[in-house]
């Protein structure tokens, strides 16, 4: 019995860190956050109390859809190329690899742990009008004049996929590993192609990596605000460069705090959705 | 795998093959080549980032007598370390106890130590700049080892969880049956078998915060800048050799760490992630 006890009182001791941590500093913010984002706001930006809709209704005007809509679509593009590009490298370090495999992952966390801010600079060099990739092109004469690439959507998304592919590459090569080569030779034993044993087998059994893959890269991108200001040039805004803004240059913290919670209830969805189609993923099996 | 030579399967295996390792070489020139030329450019004697002029240090010497950078650095280092320790303590016990005790809210707790993962961090240190401010808190070294907790434990909490999940309980067990108190059976055969979790934990934890941007931008105060908030701002500005010559020492400085600590590691890394 007090035995018992005691064990329930070390465990409360061994809890009570985290749970402080996660409540102080995550769920009471978060509702400050949600409680701020109805409230009003003085035209020197200190929060007055009150309850109004006006923070979530100048969200759907035209400027804050455009926002939305590249953020989006940006997100949806890095995702996108992070997978189309990841799974092949995922693909043939888990089964083509061999010895050099536990060499091939230790290169991609190198510049996974350089400065993220240092390796989008060699990007603003390697693109600009003098850079290496202009001066290639002109030598070569493929083009006459040089290209600006600098401060373009293109740029940005170069930037979004450098950032986020050894991110998208672990995931799935830790999905593909455990598979059961016996599965994928039986495939081939029982008459299936190459590419039938691909599509039918290892593909719908990487899924869950993919797909965790997929959510580590679309939340955080939606999320940056330094790619797109330091490789597109800021000229297109995104989420992220508006949370900034509101909260950094222009002090209206009922906006921002509206913003925020809009891009939190987007991640939730996503986290929603991984999670919706992971299940069914793992009712196929 | 017996699709024979010269079949349409053993075509369809090479494009499959062959495809996946084109690209593969591809996407590590993609991801190398950039910090090569970097690190090259580090070296020129102009100020030029793309006409190579000749080899020099100077750029080398601009960094290391720059008096900012200096301070930047040494306010990211006390960051990382006095955060990655707290990371550290207090993922390694909640670990500890969602691996080895039954408490209600179990699940729970393990999923909200993971959420900061899947939740945007910008909304986290949006979140956290508005409470401080809320209660009145000045923004500083405080505000942002906070921060930066949030971003690393839920690394911490799975790293040491993996660790703590696969230990075999026979040896507690023995241990218990040799007379060991409790707290004995803790230091003496529990911790010591967990240690490689836990360092693992601290690094990457200390790594993460280093190379914080997103957080630090909304919980640094005055006189509390990090590195990648100087580096941000530098690059606003344009760029310069120094900048190359900074990033060939961090890349000189992460890559050492690397090779030393994570290369001995690296098997239980990639057996944290698995799971």
């Amino acid at each position: 019995m007090q035995r018992a006890r005691r064990e329930q009182l070390q465990t409360g001791l061994m809890l009570a860190p985290s749970v402080l941590l996660l409540g102080l500093f995550v769920l009471v913010p978060l509702c400050v956050v949600f409680a701020y984002s109805f409230a009003l706001r003085d035209p020197y930006g200190a929060v007055l109390p009150g309850f109004t809709l006006d923070n979530y209704k100048e969200l759907i005007q035209g400027v804050y859809l455009q926002i939305f809509l590249n953020s989006f679509s940006l997100a949806a593009m890095t995702t996108g190329l992070c997978l189309l590009i990841g799974y092949p490298v995922a693909y043939y370090i888990a089964f083509k690899a061999g010895r050099a495999a536990p060499a091939l992952l230790l290169l991609l966390l190198i510049p996974f742990w350089i400065n993220f801010l240092i390796r989008i600079s060699a990007w603003v060099v390697l693109l600009g009008r003098g850079g290496l990739i202009n001066q290639g092109l002109l030598a070569s004469g493929l083009t006459q004049l040089p290209i600006g690439m600098l401060g373009t959507v293109g740029a940005t998304l170069v930037g979004m996929v450098y950032a986020f592919l050894p991110v998208t590459v672990f995931p799935i090569y830790a999905a593909l590993t455990p598979l059961d080569r016996r599965l994928l030779e039986a495939g081939a034993d029982l008459g299936a192609g190459p590419g039938e044993t691909f599509w039918r087998i290892t593909l719908p059994l990487s899924l869950p990596g993919v797909l965790a893959a997929a959510l580590f890269v679309f939340v955080p991108s939606m999320g940056v605000f330094a790619i797109p200001v330091l490789l597109g040039g800021g000229k297109e805004i995104i989420l992220g460069n508006l949370i900034v803004q509101l909260f950094l240059e222009f002090r209206n913290i009922p906006a921002g705090s509206a913003v925020s919670i809009l891009l939190l209830v987007f991640s939730g969805f996503g986290i929603l959705l991984y999670m919706r189609a992971l299940r069914r993923v793992e009712a196929m099996k | 795998m017996t699709a024979r030579t010269g079949t349409p399967g053993w075509a369809m295996r090479n494009l499959v093959y062959g495809v996946s390792g084109w690209v593969t070489l591809l996407t590590y020139l993609f991801m190398l080549l950039p910090i090569a030329v970097l690190i090259g450019f580090a070296f020129n004697a102009g100020k030029s980032t793309v006409v190579w002029t000749g080899f020099s240090l100077r750029w080398f010497q601009k960094v290391v007598g720059n008096g900012n950078i200096l301070d930047a650095l040494q306010v990211s280092l006390f960051v990382a370390l006095a955060s990655a320790a707290l990371s550290t303590a207090i993922g390694a016990v909640a670990a500890v106890a969602i691996t080895r005790r039954s408490f209600p809210g179990r699940d729970l707790l393990a999923a909200a130590l993971a959420a900061p993962l899947v939740l945007p961090e910008i909304v986290l240190g949006v979140a956290l700049l508005v409470f401080m401010s809320f209660a009145g808190v000045t923004l500083g070294y405080a505000t942002m080892i906070v921060g930066h907790v949030l971003v690393s434990i839920p690394f911490a909490t799975l790293i040491v969880r993996a660790a703590a999940s696969s230990l075999d309980p026979r040896l507690e067990n023995a241990a218990a049956d040799l007379g060991a108190d409790e707290w004995q059976t803790f230091r003496m055969v529990t911790l010591p078998q967990l240690m490689p979790a836990i360092l693992t934990a601290f690094i990457l934890s200390a790594t993460l915060s280093f190379d914080n941007l997103v957080m630090s931008t909304f919980t640094s105060g005055v006189g509390t800048t990090t590195l990648p908030l100087r580096i941000y701002s530098m690059l606003k500005l344009g760029i310069t050799p120094e900048i190359n010559a900074l990033g060939a020492l961090m890349v000189l400085a992460n890559v050492t760490i690397l090779l030393l600590v994570m290369g001995r590691y690296l098997p239980l890394m990639l057996k944290t992630n698995r799971q």
